[in-house]
């Protein structure tokens, strides 16, 4: 595997967790189903790694923007990073976890953006012209964006006002499995019910949820 | 979208799809848009709860990366060599005259011209040659001076050639040549 000089500390959802995480951040269950949806994309189904970005993308771009430190290029960034995985999904040999590939190859993808913006000429604005700079004006007031702050608030606001809404069964079910990262087995056995049982009601709170999330997202 | 299906794609997303089940989902999402949506909020609302705050990505970055890559599909644009270069195995970055079986290749053809130019038990090539190779030719009889040459010259090459073959042309030319006899012995006890 790779090594990388002075690699980032993970972010706060890649920190170790409690039982049935065998992967960094992530609920149990997860590497393996990556692993699937890889060996498809492999096989050239797109659809599969369509997946993969929009099961990976919060993430990425959460931490794109946290090592670049400007939310205007964070999204640019993280679909390089992505496009740049998809390349070398061949390579991929499920050695490590997808989600550390894809997170070394994001670190990587970010650092490069940030060592070609340190070699730029500092004083650059003073050869454009007027309606240029007007331009990079306008694009740094829309980008540098408190709306993003502000939906984010707001989805978890929505996230979180949800799930007390939910019955207990269900509110129960989620928390275990998005939050303490148990597999539907463990939160079988310690809800005492079966595992369709769970299944159908992990289901069902992220339906309420996204019910919930949907004005928001639209 | 029936409810089954929708379960099916929170069990993916979860892991706890069995296989059997996936290649009809897979089939579905590559024509269902809302599904693929579903998929992509089931996704944040596990973010959301794992790690509130912080930046999300807009509703159109997938799609974005998705046509990206559809834009490009032969690799061609968008990362340059190097970024690419830096998250891949160092296996893909192997020049093609380095990798394995043409290393094998390549050394076990250099070792049969070897072995035809300097074969001891051969009829001279003068006979058949024009005169002005005839000098070649006799120079290339075997004397103790080609038989070091030619020990020297496997063992130079023997780092672009796979154990077996090195064995079976190296056993080929003991056997056939106590000169190199010598010289692989004197090798072999070199410090």
């Amino acid at each position: 595997m790779q090594t990388m000089p002075n690699f980032p500390p993970p972010d706060e959802s890649m920190k170790s967790r409690e039982p049935g995480d065998d992967v960094a951040g992530l609920p149990a269950g997860t590497e393996q189903s990556d692993l699937e949806l890889v060996r498809r994309a492999q096989r050239n189904e797109r659809g599969a790694f369509d997946l993969l970005v929009l099961k990976y993308q919060h993430k990425v771009v959460k931490l794109v923007a946290r090592l670049l430190r400007d939310p205007a290029e964070a999204e640019d960034v993280a679909q390089e990073a992505f496009i740049k995985a998809y390349r070398a999904l061949g390579s991929f040999r499920g050695d490590s976890a997808f989600y550390t590939w894809l997170y070394r190859i994001a670190v990587n993808t970010a650092r490069n953006t940030i060592a070609s913006r340190q070699r730029r000429p500092l004083d650059y604005e003073a050869e454009l012209s007027e309606s240029e700079q007007n331009n990079v004006t306008a694009r740094l007031q829309h980008t540098d964006t408190p709306e993003a702050t502000v939906l984010s608030e707001e989805i978890r606001l929505t996230v979180n006002q949800a799930i007390e809404q939910l019955p207990e069964d269900l509110r129960t079910a989620i928390v275990l499995r998005e939050i303490e990262g148990l597999s539907y087995e463990e939160i079988a056995a310690a809800m005492d019910c079966p595992v369709g049982t769970v299944r159908s009601r992990i289901f069902r709170a992220r339906e309420a949820i996204d019910r919930a999330l949907k004005p928001l997202l639209d | 979208m029936t409810e089954q299906i929708r379960e099916q794609l929170s069990a993916l997303l979860d892991g706890e799809l069995p296989r059997d089940e996936m290649g009809l989902l897979m089939r579905r999402l590559d024509r269902d848009t809302d599904l693929r949506r579903a998929f992509g909020s089931y996704a944040l609302i596990g973010e959301t709860l794992r790690a509130p705050g912080g930046r999300i990505a807009s509703q159109s970055f997938a799609a974005r990366v998705s046509a990206a890559i559809n834009d490009a599909p032969d690799g061609t644009e968008s990362a340059s060599a190097d970024q690419v270069a830096m998250s891949l195995p160092a296996a893909r970055n192997v020049a093609f005259w380095k990798r394995p079986m043409v290393r094998t290749a390549l050394a076990a053809s250099a070792a049969a011209v070897a072995v035809m130019l300097f074969r001891p038990d051969a009829e001279p090539i003068a006979q058949n040659v024009p005169a002005s190779l005839e000098t070649y030719a006799m120079t290339a009889s075997p004397t103790p001076a080609h038989s070091q040459r030619l020990a020297s010259y496997m063992v130079a090459h023997s780092q672009y050639s796979t154990p077996m073959v090195r064995r079976n042309v190296l056993s080929s030319l003991l056997a056939a040549d106590s000169g190199i006899t010598r010289v692989s012995y004197e090798m072999g006890q070199a410090p």
